[in-house]
């Protein structure tokens, strides 16, 4: 004589149920190193350093800058509020010691502003405006190979994807992170970060708010935007 | 030599030898002369002439200047350091006393034919150089085989010449108690002994005078008698570096000098190391036929003994040279030498890192607050990147900037040559200084822009509406250009945040100032 179980015994799967399931099946995912997850950069260990905007943050992959090799930043103009968006970056990198090199910016550098913002005048160096292009981005490589060099900006309206590439291998050798301004966006730049700042639209803002577009970031799938408050010290 | 008691006052006239026509006379020498120049200066005295015993192994020369003394400390040693490279042609031991330059001359005197040869050239060089710097032109000079003896005797004024051991005694016996420069209490003591010439010091038993006038005393006559020996400070001539390589045929191409500058710098490198020095201003000449030579002036702003370094910065200084004709030969020169200042490093990085965390974790548990003082890491990679960057861009476009506290917005910062700002001290002190409270540009124009008012609404490159302001700055009116501007922070139509004034004198124009980039 057998025994049949009667199939009110027989576990009823429940709503609570099936997502226990999808999140089990999800840890197992996260668990597995063989498998790339192109949507979200932060669980594969690329931590970056925190842009100081949580709302940027959000829309960074691995929740903010990352370590080493270059982001572009495009402006319409100079003076959006590039460097508002640096400074908790330029901030945390004058702490553990390293210098920030600004080459060829296209006003003086007030040094006034650098102490408000708490960046110590010490660690700055500036490679003056006349440079030429091709000395300007020598200076460039150099810095971005060296180790005490923490950041490098540098305006430069555009750049072929060669000596962009170049860049590129100079940041990851030297550990620094490179940051280019430029007025246009091209498409094509390897440059693995591409932020646009914007004016923002709204008018009830009294355009305290600027609209943010990450156009393109090595691990995000298309451009994201969000509007942060670049100018919130003035 | 001249008598002792007629001639206090005797300032040496110099090119002519006094002392030889009166030295059998009073220092009483079996002096015996071989060579011609001795004998012609000394008008065929059978008498005079040198005979150097087998005894006294030296002849100290000793130059007494008391016109240095007006001088200040540091000015003296200058002084006397140039007057011992001088001296050098003469001699190879030359050693620095208070007001005296004393060497050897023992070693020469064959070479130059004898003291009074010596003596004459030495004269010629000190007082051509004594006049140079405008001071009086004569010296004090005494010859006897101790240092201390030569210079007791120098001081005196008795420019006397001793050549043995034996009679040192005698002659320095002669000489007053003042010239061992003693202090007030010690001479009191002496006079009030009777004592008035060392010779009476002569006849005092050693133990009692040590006992008395302590041991310094005893071991400055004991060393004139040449019973002790007597360490000098010797004169050490500064170091020179300079070598030449003729290239075997003529070279365009830079890139193929590399290697003999490669070998060059080893050269160097190995100089400077047996040195223990850093050369820290490099003059690299490339020589061309029928041109005058191409200089690189390599500037480093840490001594460096490097060869890789060297080569790296001469690889950039060859990288934006052009040069007129081919090389024929290329010549380096160290313009400046510096002490070498080696970094020690911990021993592993690991180990270094695990001292840090604990001297944290001791800080922690007693509760202080750690103070977040900056880190400064290793600098010599920077220093190098930076001496890189000079190299190529030249000096003056690598600018350290520095806030100065100074109300009017277009002093309140300044950019200077990176050199200026090398030490970590003066990088503390730039953050130190204070700054306005008020809200400041990034960028700051250079030169004020006018702005456009049309339809009553600023316009710059679009329109621009005030948000905050006005910050009231009147300055600099005692130079002439009166400062006095309202400032407001605004908003451009496409979100710039401009910094703009308004002149509070007559014209009442607006500018653009800055951008809060």
């Amino acid at each position: 004589m057998s025994v049949i179980r009667a199939p009110t015994g027989t576990p009823v799967p429940t709503a609570d149920k099936a997502g226990k399931h999808t999140q089990h099946i999800d840890e197992l995912l996260r668990g597995n190193p063989n498998l790339w997850r192109g949507c979200d950069m932060a669980d594969q260990g690329c931590h970056g350093r925190s842009t100081g905007f949580p709302q940027l943050d959000d829309i960074l992959p691995g929740r903010g800058w990352p370590d080493r090799g270059l982001v572009e930043i495009i402006s319409s103009c100079w003076g959006m509020g590039e460097l508002q968006l640096l400074i908790p970056l330029m901030r945390s990198i004058v702490e553990q010691g390293k210098w920030i090199l600004w080459i060829s910016p296209p006003y003086l550098l007030y040094a006034p502003a650098l102490v408000q913002a708490g960046i110590n005048t010490g660690q700055v160096l500036v490679v003056k405006l006349d440079t030429s292009c091709k000395d300007a981005l020598w200076s460039m490589e150099k810095a971005l190979q060296t180790e005490n060099c923490g950041l490098v900006l540098a305006w430069q309206n555009w750049l072929p994807g060669k000596v962009l590439r170049r860049l590129q291998l100079a940041a990851a050798t030297g550990d620094t992170l490179g940051v280019l301004f430029k007025h246009r966006d091209s498409k094509h730049s390897p440059s693995p970060v591409r932020i646009h700042i914007k004016g923002s639209q709204l008018q009830r803002d009294r355009f305290s708010r600027s609209e943010v577009t990450v156009i393109k970031a090595r691990g995000n799938f298309g451009p994201l935007a969000t509007h942060v408050d670049l100018y919130q010290q003035i | 030599m001249e008598d002792p008691e007629r001639t206090k006052q005797l300032s040496p006239s110099l090119g002519r030898i006094d002392a030889g026509q009166n030295r059998a006379r009073v220092v009483r020498l079996p002096l015996r002369s071989e060579t011609g120049v001795a004998k012609a200066t000394s008008k065929g005295r059978a008498t005079s002439g040198y005979v150097v015993s087998k005894r006294s192994h030296t002849l100290w020369y000793a130059l007494y200047l008391p016109q240095l003394e007006e001088l200040a400390q540091s000015q003296q040693r200058q002084y006397l350091n140039k007057l011992a490279a001088l001296m050098q042609e003469l001699s190879s031991t030359i050693s620095f006393h208070p007001l005296a330059l004393i060497c050897e001359i023992r070693s020469s005197l064959k070479y130059f034919g004898g003291v009074d040869v010596i003596h004459c050239r030495l004269g010629q060089l000190v007082t051509a150089q004594l006049a140079e710097w405008d001071l009086a032109d004569h010296f004090l000079y005494a010859v006897s085989p101790t240092v201390t003896g030569s210079l007791l005797l120098a001081r005196s004024g008795h420019n006397a010449l001793v050549y043995q051991k034996d009679n040192l005694r005698s002659a320095l016996g002669r000489l007053s108690t003042e010239v061992l420069q003693l202090k007030r209490e010690q001479n009191r003591r002496l006079y009030n002994m009777g004592v008035r010439h060392l010779r009476d010091i002569w006849r005092l038993p050693p133990a009692g005078l040590r006992r008395r006038f302590g041991s310094d005393f005893l071991n400055q006559l004991n060393r004139a008698l040449g019973k002790v020996p007597e360490p000098t400070r010797n004169y050490l001539p500064p170091p020179a570096f300079l070598t030449c390589y003729d290239l075997p045929y003529e070279l365009e191409n830079l890139d193929r000098l590399l290697p003999v500058a490669d070998e060059i710098f080893a050269q160097l490198c190995d100089f400077l190391g047996r040195r223990d020095l850093g050369a820290s201003q490099l003059l690299f000449s490339l020589q061309h036929e029928k041109r005058s030579c191409t200089k690189i002036n390599i500037g480093l702003r840490q001594p460096s003994r490097s060869r890789k370094h060297l080569m790296l910065l001469l690889e950039t200084h060859f990288s934006n040279l052009s040069i007129p004709a081919p090389v024929t030969a290329v010549k380096l020169e160290v313009t400046q030498f510096d002490a070498f200042a080696s970094h020690s490093s911990p021993l592993s990085e690991k180990w270094g890192r695990s001292q840090f965390s604990l001297q944290g974790n001791e800080l922690n548990e007693t509760g202080e607050k750690i103070a977040s003082a900056p880190i400064f890491p290793n600098d010599s990679n920077l220093n190098q990147f930076i001496e890189q960057l000079q190299a190529r861009l030249g000096e003056h476009h690598v600018k350290s900037i520095n806030s100065v506290a100074e109300h009017c917005p277009e002093y309140a910062s300044q950019q200077a040559d990176y050199l200026e700002f090398d030490t970590p001290k003066k990088r503390r002190q730039a953050v130190a200084r204070p700054v306005a409270l008020n809200p400041r540009p990034f960028w700051l124009l250079e030169q004020p822009l006018q702005l456009s008012i049309r339809r009553g609404r600023l316009y710059h490159r679009k329109a621009i509406s005030i948000i905050s302001g006005p910050e009231r700055i009147e300055t600099h009116w005692w130079s002439g250009t009166d400062v006095r501007r309202d400032y407001y922070v605004a908003s451009e139509q496409n979100g710039c945040r401009l910094w703009i004034y308004r002149e509070k004198g007559a014209n009442r124009h607006w500018f653009l100032h800055g951008f809060f980039a």
